[in-house]
């Protein structure tokens, strides 16, 4: 039979965090969103940079080689574009990327590479990066690529 | 439920201890500017779970926060190490986990690994302090057994059955549900009555 301990452990975050002084809440969020902003062109630059990455090792101008990429670089660059998309609100980028994400899981899971899922979802990330969209045509994009990087191989 | 967060809320991080932990320098470089821009006085930053480890080996803190996906060792693992491998002080830590991709199959793997909470990216001020304060606020006792040592991965405690007398030490002496509503082996008494 398992036996399990029940214990109370010491927080000391929380000790700490009680302190008198420190800020209220509001006051510490606009001042994150201060220091964030300096990091706004730097994190957009990482973000093309990935998706020219992705496009130059993933894309169709890689037809001939993609085949031999490994699926975790692929996952890794999605991530990077969601890490620094938080400059992009309401783009939709972080959801396509997070799309992106399911879709190459399913592709680990299978061992197999969905090429026309993978050129809609890069496609649809530059178009979201770069259009002019309202917001209701990029919830259309989204609901589009969630419908793809949901289908599963053995459904096609 | 856990607390939303409230404009006059006061935290006070000037002498928190935080280690954060994520090989993607775009990101740490984004989180470490979320936690000076409120007050963290004593930010230690790791570019991968190995340093993680060393650091904590040798110094104690008070918060970490990693992200899920590294190379090498992951989140996950650095977290399941922490609770048994880390310095004594260091074992019962807040952990919060931030990952970019989390469908339930990583949610739950964080909470299994022993983490307290994780954020999903791209990260937002509002939901890291808000996660900060629930860590603060954190009154889930640990579990310690063979395969697991974190905090009590069950976040609701209804009391005992109505009408029934709780059999553990911390059971409330009474059902906390809201009046009217009913527990599942009422409610079943009830239709076998009519």
């Amino acid at each position: 039979m398992t036996v399990a301990r029940k214990f109370r452990a010491p927080n000391r975050l929380s000790m700490l965090a009680r302190a008198n002084g420190g800020m209220m809440a509001k006051d510490a969020l606009a001042a994150a969103d201060a220091a964030l902003e300096p990091l706004r062109a730097e994190s957009l630059a990482v973000l093309d940079a990935a998706l020219a990455e992705i496009d130059s090792r993933f894309g169709k101008p890689a037809a001939a080689t993609r085949g031999d990429g490994a699926f975790q670089d692929l996952y890794t660059l999605a991530l990077r574009i969601i890490d620094v998309s938080g400059f992009l609100p309401g783009s939709c980028v972080d959801q396509a990327a997070i799309s992106f994400c399911a879709l190459v899981d399913t592709c680990s899971e299978a061992g197999a590479w969905r090429w026309e899922a993978i050129d809609v979802h890069i496609n649809s990330l530059r178009l979201l990066r770069t259009a002019d969209l309202n917001p209701d045509q990029r919830r259309a994009v989204i609901d589009g690529l969630n419908k793809v990087s949901q289908r599963r191989i053995e459904d096609l | 439920m856990r607390e939303p967060l409230h404009a006059s809320t006061r935290i006070n991080l000037e002498k928190v201890e935080v280690l954060l932990v994520d090989d993607s320098a775009p990101s740490l470089n984004l989180l470490s500017q979320v936690l000076l821009g409120f007050g963290v006085g004593n930010l230690t930053r790791a570019d991968s779970a190995k340093s993680a480890q060393t650091l904590l080996r040798e110094r104690t803190f008070d918060l970490v926060i990693s992200a899920t996906n590294m190379a090498g060792v992951d989140g996950y693992e650095l977290v399941k190490w922490l609770r048994r491998g880390a310095l004594e002080a260091n074992r019962y830590l807040a952990v919060i986990l931030v990952s970019g991709h989390t469908p339930p199959s990583h949610v739950f793997k964080a909470r299994d690994a022993g983490a307290n909470f994780t954020i999903a990216k791209p990260i937002t001020p509002k939901i890291v302090l808000e996660r900060i304060l629930w860590a603060a606020k954190e009154d889930r006792q640990f579990i310690e057994c063979e395969t697991y040592l974190g905090p009590d991965r069950r976040f609701k405690n209804d009391g005992p059955p109505n009408g029934a007398k709780g059999r553990r030490r911390e059971d409330p002496p009474q059902a906390l549900r809201p009046p009217g509503a009913q527990s599942l082996e009422s409610s079943d008494s009830e239709k076998a009555k009519s």
